[in-house]
């Protein structure tokens, strides 16, 4: 037998080993080592290669060749078996990765704004939109501006309109946002569009008083102001904050510090005004107070009646929300339950 | 208030809404005068008929009980159980039917007691809401007729309103007022009561009891007349039935007629028995300082000599307007009266009134104004009911001190004013017409009105009363919708709303839920858990050991402002716990009171959180929930680009903190206020062993030149280089002290450090730790080189361990 023979069936010997280990591979690991143990530097085929020296000078380019083949189809088939072995690999550890997809992340809670910044906030956009821009005040009010400033002066009996907390003779915790009207008026320049929120405060606690409850208080004044301004800038924060369909009415009241005053009703949303038991079934509910501004407030507070006249109008923070969320005991407002502020 | 629409019927023709009563209803309420509720006691009192007991036995199976056999009229006899005890056979009884509805929504069905049948109910007095109590059943006079309705019987066949009358229309507030202003209303006729007297010529009132007005200022009229010999008895059927229906007790013939004469007119009277009056001698005048005064009802008083008195010559014999004096008042023997009607001035029974805590009908009026001008009608209108009840002879002539008229009010108004300000046409014949009908007696006076106000509308002085006149004549709904031009430059909203908005919508964001709590508290349990308050200071928080107290707080609970948001914090959290709510977490921005002045608002921010520290199904533990309230308190300092704070863990932490896991907050130079875990024995109570976590903020002081403007750098491209390195330190080692002095030797190279592990135990020795620092290097222009970063990490590990001593791991 000539060399060139012999080592022509050594090449088929390997090529077969080759062929078979590579296919005999399970994991794309085996099968890479596996092909450096055949193709590697220091594989079956380098040390064949040695053997080459062996052959004359005319069968070396032929043989080469012949390795070269056999080389590039084990190089094929090393792909080929490793595309197939990966592409089951891949399968295999999706699979493993697979997770029941209703268990639960990092459990959190939304946070929520309280329901009564929620209806402020809401309300100071919607009169932003028509030039109002928000004034506080302080809680602890002097009784000037609380009442006398306020055309409620000592011993009126409008002051039982209201049951008041004292700090002293001066001071009351304010019973309604309406001091802050007055700040204004005493030291910004008319006309002005004021909006006044804030917590308020009444010696009154049942199922359908708070101590301590909230109110937003609006005020516009300029040269000439009518009932009709009033009640188009009522129509307005009622169509925005219950719905399109929301209607006004207004009611003769009385209030110190307004003449007209009236109370205002919206056509209740819950019912479309068909009379449910959110509005009593009257299809109304009373949503506000309002009034053009008295000449005696704009007297204490150093302006001239006859030149400046004005609208103003308050709400009730939480009546608001209790109409528009459905809230059913006003005492939720104050207990803070995650539950209840979770619903908002 | 209550009317009744018969009474009222007396002096205007209404019978045709007696049928529709909430048409009449709607009216006042859309002319000013809401009424709140109608009832109508002919439908109350459906199915309670009168009835007579005809047979009475003990019940077979209840010692308590009566098996009655009724009649009830045209020969039907119901048997009926009875639980009283006053009721024997032939008695005359009030039954209600099975469909009768008794007050209260208390439905009487046909029902089986203990075994036998009972059609119906035997009622009291209160049960029929006659009155407050009342023992056994309701036992007529014999003459009462069976069969016939109780309603009718009673005359309470009536429709009643109850009237909100705002504090403005006084003179809303009777019978006669109300009627006047329905009479107005609808253009109707108005009938005044009969006041004809029969007066003996030759006697005098004045000879026989003298009248002194000292204070005119105070009493600017007073009437009196005197009457001899009459005989004190019950009331009459039909005024007790008046009385009553409007909530009143009837007395005797003479009080109740001064109590219906101010429910019929709106004028206050008061009858003094001449016997008591000593001397023979009225004074009215202030009280003398120090004395004593018992009202009618046995209530002593001390008067401080603010008060108006009417007095005779020894002692104050009733407090002006406000209530009649024990010593004088009509008695059952009474035979002589000297009846007091007058005008005193508002402000001045108000005052006494409020100051000695006295509520009367009475002064209920005064303060909100009667009618000076109607005095004398008033007066011989009730001494006209007195002689027709109680007889007596009527003396000729009248005290009537009125030395100063009080004079109506009369201004001008135009009606292109009204025009203007209801935003509506209003023309001249329109006008003139409403305010004649409203009785305001308009005068062309060029081109406007003069008005004049009748002096019962002590709410009309000014062209501004006219304008709402006019519009609640015209209905409300008449006045147009209008949008009114924006004519002024738009103001920015207050810095505190935008700045208290913002960071709420920021924390919002962080999944905290915002807590509203009541501004006061209760002292003893706020200062039971704030503890030593020099302690809170030290972590920042001032709160005044003596806070701002409510001089007439509704409860304890309520008696201070709140010193601090925690002590509400601390009641949402254990409300929540109560209910179940076991993982949460809490801010409030509030204010706190009482930190520097008395009227100091000191706005704060707070935190509570708590709940559950391991992941739910994966078991890992999380990082210690005050150590999680503290990143989320960094992340809004982050918010607010804070330069640098920092914790201080102080050895006396707040008695209400755990004291290894509480630090106070360094900002910007000083400490704002503090975070910390509740102390386990603040929470015993709770029955948790949750942690609980609290965190008190100043608000002012951070956000305090907010909102910061700023300005955005450019981004690195180069590459991003992570390293980790592990400290092995004593176990006291912050680990903030070892990221300042990775930060202050690495400079701007790195971007970020954080601590990736804590351990302890292991090879570690006891009481030391191993602390590995995650960091991030990166160039803005170029990549970094091994050996810059070996550089690096050789000065950082000189650099801590020289300063603290601390090896490289």
């Amino acid at each position: 037998m000539n060399i060139y023979a012999m080592l022509q069936d050594k090449l088929q010997a390997i090529r077969e080993e080759a062929v078979a280990a590579f296919k005999a591979a399970t994991s794309s690991k085996d099968l890479y080592d596996q092909k450096v143990k055949y193709l590697g530097k220091k594989g079956s085929f380098s040390e064949l290669m040695k053997e080459m020296g062996k052959l004359s000078k005319d069968e070396r380019p032929k043989f080469g060749q012949l390795v070269n083949e056999v080389k590039n189809t084990l190089e094929d088939l090393f792909k080929e078996l490793t595309d197939a072995l990966k592409e089951k690999e891949l399968n295999a550890s999706l699979e493993d990765e697979r997770i029941d997809m209703s268990l639960p992340g990092n459990r959190m809670r939304l946070g929520k704004k309280h329901p009564i910044n929620m209806v402020i906030d809401e309300l100071v956009d919607i009169f932003s939109r028509i030039g109002f821009s928000v004034r506080l005040g302080p809680l602890i009010e002097r009784d000037r501006y609380n009442f006398e400033a306020l055309n409620i002066p000592a011993d009126h009996p409008a002051r039982d309109m209201q049951d008041t907390f004292y700090i002293d003779e001066q001071h009351v915790l304010r019973t309604q946002t309406s001091p802050i009207q007055i700040h204004s008026l005493e030291n910004e320049s008319l006309p002005l569009r004021v909006l006044g929120p804030g917590a308020v405060f009444r010696s009154d606690y049942d199922v359908s008083h708070l101590p301590m409850f909230h109110q937003i208080e609006g005020i516009l004044v300029d040269k000439e102001v009518s009932m009709a301004d009033l009640k188009g800038i009522l129509a307005y924060f009622a169509k925005e904050f219950f719905g399109p369909n929301v209607k006004i009415r207004l009611r003769p009241s009385f209030f110190p510090f307004t003449e007209p005053s009236a109370e205002v009703d919206c056509s209740c949303a819950v019912c479309d005004a068909k009379g449910c038991r959110m509005c009593g079934h009257t299809g109304w509910i009373e949503v506000a107070g309002c009034g053009l501004v008295h000449p005696n407030v704009f007297k204490e507070a150093g302006l001239d009646a006859e030149k400046w006249q004005g609208l103003a109008f308050g709400m009730g923070i939480e009546r608001l929300a209790v109409v528009k969320y459905g809230v059913r005991d006003i005492r939720l407002f104050n207990e803070n339950d995650m539950d209840f502020l979770g619903q908002f | 208030m209550q009317i009744s629409l018969k009474w009222i019927n007396d002096y205007v023709n209404i019978e045709n809404y007696f049928s529709k009563p909430q048409e009449l209803a709607d009216l006042l309420t859309n002319t000013g005068l809401e009424v709140e509720e109608v009832s109508d006691l002919g439908k109350r009192y459906a199915s309670i008929v009168i009835g007579q007991i005809l047979k009475l036995d003990k019940h077979p199976d209840a010692d308590r009980l009566t098996v009655c056999q009724v009649e009830t009229g045209s020969g039907s006899v119901q048997q009926i159980v009875c639980g009283a005890k006053n009721h024997k056979q032939g008695d005359k009884v009030m039954v209600a039917l099975p469909g009768a509805v008794l007050p209260g929504d208390f439905a009487i069905k046909q029902s089986v007691i203990r075994g036998v049948e009972s059609s119906g109910m035997l009622c009291s007095e209160k049960e029929l809401g006659l009155s407050e109590e009342s023992s056994g059943i309701m036992i007529l006079p014999e003459d009462a007729p069976v069969g016939e309705k109780f309603s009718l019987y009673k005359g309470l066949d009536d429709i009643l309103f109850e009237l909100k009358v705002t504090p403005n229309r006084a003179d809303c507030l009777s019978h006669f007022g109300l009627a006047r202003e329905l009479s107005n209303l609808l253009s109707l006729d108005l009938r005044y009561p009969e006041n004809e007297l029969q007066v003996e010529a030759g006697l005098s009132t004045k000879e026989c009891i003298s009248l002194e007005v000292k204070d005119a200022e105070n009493c600017p009229r007073y009437a009196g007349r005197f009457i001899e010999g009459v005989k004190v008895a019950p009331s009459p059927a039909w005024l007790r039935t008046r009385v009553e229906a409007i909530g009143l007790n009837s007395i005797n013939n003479v009080v109740d007629v001064t109590n219906y004469v101010m429910m019929e007119m709106g004028q206050p009277l008061h009858a003094f028995d001449q016997r008591e009056i000593k001397g023979n001698s009225i004074l009215v005048d202030k009280a003398q300082a120090g004395e004593k005064f018992t009202s009618l009802d046995g209530t002593e008083y001390t008067l401080d000599g603010s008060e108006l008195v009417i007095r005779d010559q020894e002692r104050p014999v009733a407090l002006a307007g406000v209530v009649g004096g024990k010593n004088s008042g009509v008695q059952d023997d009474t035979t002589n009266l000297f009846i007091e009607c007058a005008y005193f001035k508002p402000e001045s029974v108000r005052k006494t009134s409020r100051k000695l805590g006295i509520e009367t009908d009475s002064a209920y009026r005064f303060s909100r104004g009667v009618d000076p001008s109607g005095i004398s009608f008033v007066l011989d209108r009730c001494c006209h009911l007195i002689q027709k009840l109680a007889g007596g002879k009527l003396y000729g002539d009248i005290h009537d001190f009125y030395p100063k008229g009080l004079e109506a009010k009369s201004f001008l108004v135009s009606s292109d004013y009204i025009s203007q300000r209801l935003g509506m046409p209003v023309d001249d014949e329109s006008f003139e017409k409403a305010l004649a009908q409203l009785k305001l007696k308009p005068v062309k006076e060029g081109q406007s009105y003069r008005v004049t106000a009748p002096l019962y509308r002590v709410d009309i002085e000014r062209k501004e009363d006219i304008v709402e006149e006019y519009a609640r004549l015209h209905s409300y709904d008449a006045i147009p919708e209008k949008m009114p031009e924006l004519a002024l430059e738009p103001t920015p909203h207050e810095k505190d709303y935008e700045l208290q908005r913002s960071l709420r919508e920021f924390l919002v964001g962080q999944n905290f839920t915002e807590a509203l709590n009541y501004n006061f508290e209760n002292k003893l349990k706020a200062s039971s858990f704030l503890g030593d308050l020099d302690k809170l200071k030290a972590y920042g928080i001032t709160a005044n050991p003596e806070p701002v107290q409510i001089l007439n707080p509704l409860n304890e609970d309520f008696s201070v402002m709140r010193t601090s948001l925690l002590p509400g914090l601390m009641k949402n959290v254990e409300h929540n716990f109560r209910y179940g709510r076991h993982k949460g977490q809490l801010f409030e921005i509030g204010y706190a009171f009482g930190r520097d002045s008395k009227f100091g608002q000191d706005p704060r921010l707070a935190f509570a959180a708590w709940g559950e520290t391991l992941d739910l199904w994966t078991k890992k533990e999380k990082a210690p929930l005050v150590l999680q309230l503290k990143e989320s308190i960094e992340s809004l300092l982050k918010e607010l680009r804070a330069k640098s704070w920092s914790w201080k863990q102080e050895a006396d932490a707040p008695d209400f903190l755990h004291p290894g896991r509480s630090a106070a907050l360094f900002f910007e130079g000083k400490i704002i206020g503090f975070v910390g875990e509740l102390h386990p024995r603040m929470k015993e109570a709770l029955k948790t062993k949750e942690p609980i976590v609290f965190a008190e903020l100043q608000l002012d002081a951070l956000l305090r030149g907010q909102p910061k403007a700023f300005r955005v750098g450019g981004v690195s491209r180069m590459q991003m280089v992570e390293r980790d390195l592990a400290f092995v330190c004593d176990g006291a080692v912050r680990s903030d002290s070892i990221i300042d002095l990775i930060k202050k030797s690495s400079g701007k190279l790195l971007k970020e450090v954080y601590v990736y592990d804590q351990f302890e135990g292991g090879s570690l020795k006891e009481g030391q730790k191993s602390l590995t620092f995650r960091m991030y290097f990166q160039d803005e222009n170029e990549t970094l080189e091994e050996k810059q970063l070996s550089a690096l990490q050789e000065k950082i590990i000189q650099t801590v361990s020289s300063k603290l001593g601390v090896n490289v791991r």
